[in-house]
């Protein structure tokens, strides 16, 4: 491997892994305040790139389109908790498997309904299209870059977030103990909806994001949840620092292997969280 | 009693004597009569799955893995061209996968909750990629078995495999007898055990038991079964390919035992004949019929507290 295709890889794989850690994010921020598994957060993933093509092709516009998108995602997260998470907060995890399941039906069904199923795509946005050269022969498109420095701005919002803010503060409280937040007189429930609202949108964003990247179509989601997984396990579930280490580790695993070891590539990511939890069965950050 | 509740009492004396008869009703439609048959062997999956989930407190995401070792395995062990006899292979097959569950079962169950649904979804991934982007397994198309084995015991060839009806009442035997093993294993010393790790895993060991031993030994004897019922649809449909292995094969497994009742083993069957009946019925209906069937699962999950098996329980026994 050359240096020049080294650094290319390495980039690629940090970008990769800049985005699974948006979504991830999402994921394990919901898992870890609210102890629930949303199995639905790959179709809001899907969701996201679907919202950003149908506003793009009415408006025109990309960034209007991105910012409609994650605007009726955090709606869409609001109802979702109201409406249905919330009742199961005391029944068992299984349970709220089964529920995000059938909202993964409920989310594909609308999906094919609404938008049919072939493949769609979205132009890259004229301000952020053309690529910056590398090398003499060797360039690196724009757009991926962009999206790689949000990622890294929306990592450094979320850690002011929970670290420094008030509602924060009220996170990581109600993630140590739930009764006690609610003894000090804070309304729990109305901290979860938050929570899940923003754990949705994150992964619509991260699905606005990628919509001009890659192809949008069915099944993209399952795809992505079961990689975002991989990411929040490895990381340790509920961290949030976990989650960022891990998906820059699986983009980078994943990428290289690709080039490198070709034959086993796609069992790369499992065998390193195999790897990971077997040495440390709680995973990278667990608290 | 074996059967010790008034309901699974009567879902048994209503389910297996109709089950029974069913074929007579149904002789000029073989269709139906291989549906059902599939249904049957993915209950008999799912009751494996739900007694290492529901009975032991073991979460796993991989149950899949073994349902396509199944037919992966009766593949590599059978000589292609030549025919095979029915009781040798199952027992090769059940006990290869027991020395893979044995083997996967050390590793995996060092890790609790969460951890161990992901690390078996890891090892399950492992395996389907194996399988899938491999040129010697078929890759993607998976692989044809050409000679169905032969069933004779001591010279006495009981019954036929190419015959529908035939394959029919040995899914259906199979299932009864699944069902008849896990409720003996559950009511032996063996079950109790398991039984006390499931509700109170430290009182358990204080005891004085291995813990450990006790949850492989289930893992490996759900693993087991699983592969039987792989086995069995691979015989079925005369082929073999990964999605069989793939996670939502593991992941509809979950829903069904989630919703016939966790951990009852009957509700296995009444999951799968509800999700299977609804997808069928709901496919034919309508084109969008993923949007009606998520529906229902949601409406299901709100309603029932413990499955279906659960609700009919709280309906029947409360009247008795």
């Amino acid at each position: 491997m050359t240096t020049s295709l080294f650094f290319v890889q390495l980039i690629n794989g940090l970008q990769y892994g800049l985005l699974l850690f948006l979504i991830a994010s999402g994921l394990t921020l919901v898992f870890g305040v609210m102890g629930i598994l949303n199995l639905a957060h790959g179709s809001m993933f899907m969701v996201g790139a679907y919202l950003a093509w149908y506003f793009f092709e009415h408006t025109g516009s990309f960034g209007i389109s991105a910012l409609i998108s994650a605007a009726i995602a955090l709606l869409i997260g609001i109802a979702m908790e109201r409406g249905l998470i919330r009742h199961l907060y005391r029944r068992n995890h299984l349970d709220q498997v089964l529920l995000t399941i059938g909202m993964i039906f409920v989310f594909n069904a609308l999906q094919s309904l609404l938008w049919g199923n072939d493949p769609l795509g979205v132009p890259v946005p004229q301000a952020l299209s053309g690529a910056i050269p590398l090398n003499d022969v060797l360039e690196y498109p724009i757009y991926r870059i962009f999206v790689a420095l949000l990622c890294i701005a929306i990592a450094f919002v979320m850690y002011y977030m929970i670290n420094k803010t008030r509602l924060g503060m009220l996170i990581r409280a109600g993630e140590s103990n739930r009764e006690m937040v609610e003894c000090l007189g804070i309304d729990i429930r109305r901290l979860y909806t938050i929570v899940f609202a923003i754990g949705v949108m994150l992964a619509a964003i991260a699905g606005v994001a990628s919509a001009p990247m890659s192809s949008i179509m069915p099944g993209m989601g399952e795809h992505v949840l079961i990689t975002c997984f991989v990411v929040v396990v490895i990381g340790g579930m509920g961290s949030i620092k976990g989650a960022f280490v891990a998906a820059l580790l699986v983009g980078l695993v994943d990428t290289f292997s690709s080039v490198l070891v070709p034959q086993i590539s796609s069992m790369m990511i499992y065998i390193l969280m195999a790897f990971i939890l077997l040495i440390k069965p709680q995973g990278l950050f667990s608290s | 009693m074996l059967f010790n509740k008034r309901t699974e009492r009567i879902f048994i004396w209503v389910f297996f004597p109709l089950a029974l008869l069913l074929p007579l009703f149904l002789e000029q439609n073989t269709f139906y009569v291989s549906k059902l048959t599939s249904i049957m062997i993915f209950a008999l999956f799912v009751m494996s799955l739900d007694y290492l989930v529901g009975r032991c407190g073991l979460i796993t995401l991989g149950h899949a893995m073994f349902y396509g070792l199944g037919g992966y395995l009766f593949w590599m062990l059978a000589p292609e061209y030549t025919e095979v006899n029915f009781w040798v292979y199952t027992f090769y097959v059940c006990m290869i996968a027991a020395a893979i569950a044995l083997v996967i079962g050390f590793l995996v169950l060092r890790t609790s909750g969460i951890y161990m649904i992901m690390i078996t979804l890891a090892f399950a991934q492992m395996a389907f990629y194996f399988f899938s982007d491999s040129i010697e397994f078929g890759g993607n198309d998976g692989l044809f078995i050409y000679m169905k084995p032969e069933t004779s015991i001591f010279g006495l060839s009981l019954f036929d495999l190419d015959n529908p009806i035939h394959f029919y009442y040995l899914c259906l035997l199979s299932l009864f007898n699944t069902l008849v093993f896990f409720k003996l294993l559950i009511r032996s010393r063996f079950g109790r055990v398991v039984d006390a790790i499931h509700q109170n895993p430290g009182r358990t060991t204080a005891l004085g038991y291995n813990i450990f031993m006790f949850r492989l030994m289930s893992y490996v004897i759900a693993s087991a079964l699983g592969a039987y019922a792989g086995y069995l649809f691979t015989l079925q449909y005369g082929f073999v390919n990964p999605s069989m292995l793939a996670w939502t094969t593991s992941g509809s497994a979950l829903v069904m035992s989630i919703l016939g009742g966790m951990g009852s083993i009957y509700g296995a069957i009444l999951g799968t004949f509800v999700y299977e009946g609804l997808h069928y019925g709901l496919e034919h209906l309508t084109e969008h019929w993923m949007l009606f069937m998520g529906i229902l699962i949601i409406a299901m999950v709100m309603v029932f507290k413990n499955g279906i098996a659960g609700y009919l329980e709280k309906l029947l026994e409360k009247r008795s």
